[in-house]
């Protein structure tokens, strides 16, 4: 006699699971570390997003320079728009955090939004860039300084990569 | 997730997919050099990229990779005499060499030169590392032979298996360089099994459940490093590489042979599962070549006489409820093999990717896809040849090394990954 499993692994049987969505809407926030992966995420977030929120810099208050934490923290995020956002708040109301930087850029910005994510326990995700000019020196510089901050460090070929991601991880 | 079409483009290798042109860019493994032992010996069916073929050795030990049916009234060639440098179809009596050239029609006068005018479809077929590999592609692009350190190590220092996986290629392959669930579903076998157990690096693995990933393109495809905590302001990092379509290396622990997988498309509802294990600088001993036989390690046993595992769906894999609630396997089924397969098949035959929630550490999946989508389209709109091709591309290693935080893998294990003849593998 067929066992269970033999009978339920068919492709006819595969048609019978249920077609419920299975998640709800992400909030995902996308962060460009610096211009050049500023004008990347801005050509990203032309395309249909399903709530994906896309920032194109972070700046910062003078008492609030990388290293500090908790309430201290005032830093802001400017959208698409040019409006500042509250970088706490946005961060507290995502699901997860990909920010973006160009390989040889200055990253260190991404401890503030580190701090932002262990505040309130939220994943980060970060990918480095290269450009056409870029030097392995300048990827590995890039590298380390993320290293510490993020779960997944990813070397990105280019914008079609970060839509390529954002669309794999329903943002 | 992936959308439908970018699904079925990826699962799809049949001719004339786009998929299907990819593969038939490589040399793949096609069978193991043990199943054709002999000049003259049965003929062996082959199914690969949904093509029915027949393998067989000649009088004269020339391998030969055909249609599998004869170009008469269609007989399988399975059934024919393996006689006098060439396969006679038993119904007729056609007869054809390794090229799949006709060589013979007995109700036709020779003279008449009609046997000329027949030809089966034939691939070439070559031995090496114990292994038959076979190239599907057009003859006038056949890349050089394969140089995967597996295959090019003496006979007597690696070995290879093979089972067959009741599932589409893809989600076997997205196993091999799915790093995040080594420390859940093998959790049971680090310190258990002959070929993992007694490695210095397995301490960080229990000790810390919770890697952190990093993700590098190679120019034949990937490497994904998982690093994990360890003493003095180190990093145990684990170095998966992925070459493309479909080989992928298991980082190495200890002194163990090194171990990896190539995931080889039967049709778009089964792949084979191959399975090398190898050390670079020394011959595997008795021991390990009877651990592996026994189906330990990444091997399976199998149901006697095939390459179907023993444990299978027929039989529930043989679930074992009570070492799954004790904790001796994590998901109840024995054997890393079969604890990846067993899941693997019960997504079904083709996996539905639309319903899928990857997180952010599934990042080597997402970039392994777009890579394939990636190089099928450039394949097949410009020609370009795609990564992986190049000979070059396979002599890349896996590794498991101690460096420090601030260093970058890709750097301060580059001579690791580099496959060099008569060094070590690099590993704790
Ligand atoms: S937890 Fe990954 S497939 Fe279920
Ligand atoms: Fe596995």
């Amino acid at each position: 006699m067929q066992s269970e499993t033999a009978r339920v692994t068919t492709a006819r049987e595969s048609s019978y699971r249920v077609q419920y969505p299975n998640s709800k809407r992400r909030d995902v926030k996308v962060v460009a570390l610096d211009a050049l992966s500023a004008s990347l995420v801005d050509e990203v977030s032309r395309e249909p997003w399903n709530g994906a929120k896309f920032f194109t810099s972070l700046s910062f208050s003078t008492d609030s320079a990388p290293g500090t934490t908790g309430e201290g923290l005032k830093a802001w995020l400017k959208d698409l728009a040019g409006a500042a956002n509250d970088l706490v708040e946005e961060v507290a109301s995502s699901d997860f955090v990909v920010v973006v930087t160009s390989a040889g850029e200055d990253a260190r910005a991404v401890s503030l939004i580190a701090d932002a994510c262990a505040l309130h326990n939220k994943s980060l995700v970060a990918l480095v860039v290269p450009g056409p000019e870029t030097t392995d020196a300048q990827i590995s510089e890039s590298m380390t300084h993320l290293r510490p901050f993020a779960r997944m460090l990813v070397i990105a070929s280019g914008a079609d990569y970060i839509s390529a991601m954002l669309t794999a991880l329903r943002a | 997730m992936l959308k439908k079409e970018q699904n079925e483009y990826l699962t799809q290798t049949g001719p004339g997919t786009p998929m299907g042109e990819l593969f038939r860019c490589y040399w793949m493994p096609a069978l193991l050099s043990e199943e054709l032992p002999e000049p003259d010996c049965a003929p062996v069916r082959v199914k690969l990229l949904g093509e029915r073929l027949l393998a067989f050795r000649d009088s004269e030990g020339r391998l030969g990779l055909i249609d599998e049916f004869c170009a008469h009234r269609g007989v399988s060639l399975w059934f024919a005499r393996n006689e006098e440098c060439g396969l006679r179809c038993p119904y007729h009596g056609w007869k054809f060499d390794v090229n799949g050239q006709c060589v013979d029609v007995p109700s036709e006068p020779a003279e008449s030169g009609y046997a000329k005018k027949v030809k089966l479809k034939a691939y070439p077929l070559i031995e090496k590392g114990g292994v038959l590999w076979t190239y599907m592609g057009p003859p006038e692009k056949q890349p050089p032979e394969p140089e995967f350190e597996f295959c090019t190590v003496p006979l007597n220092q690696t070995f290879s298996s093979k089972r067959i996986q009741e599932s589409n290629w893809l989600q076997a392959m997205e196993g091999g360089i799915d790093s995040s669930h080594v420390s859940f579903l093998h959790r049971g076998d680090l310190a258990n099994d002959p070929l993992f157990k007694g490695a210095a690096g397995n301490k960080y693995n229990l000790g810390d459940l919770s890697p952190v990933f990093e993700i590098a393109e190679s120019d034949g495809g990937l490497l994904i490093g998982a690093r994990r905590n360890a003493e003095d302001e180190q990093y145990y990092w684990r170095i998966t590489p992925w070459v493309m379509p479909c080989y992928t290396g298991v980082p190495p622990r200890g002194d163990h042979p090194m171990h990896g997988h190539f995931w080889v498309p039967i049709d778009d509802e089964s792949c084979w599962a191959w399975s090398y294990d190898y050390h670079p600088t020394r011959p595997l001993t008795d021991g390990e070549v009877a651990a592996m036989k026994d189906g330990k390690g990444i091997h399976v046993k199998y149901v006697p006489g095939t390459y179907r595992p023993l444990a299978n769906k027929d039989n529930d894999y043989l679930m074992n409820r009570e070492a799954q609630k004790a904790g001796r396997t994590f998901s109840g089924i024995e054997g890393i093999g079969m604890q990846d397969a067993s899941l693997q098949e019960s997504m079904g035959p083709i996996c539905d990717r639309t319903k899928e929630n990857l997180v952010g550490t599934d990042n080597g999946i997402i970039m392994a896809r777009h890579r394939l989508m990636r190089a099928a389209k450039a394949l097949v709109e410009k020609g370009v040849i795609p990564p992986g091709v190049n000979p070059e591309h396979h002599k890349v290693r896996q590794a498991a090394l101690l460096l420090p935080r601030a260093a970058n893998y890709t750097e301060g294990a580059k001579e690791a990954l580099i496959a060099k003849k008569g060094v070590r593998q690099t590993s704790v």
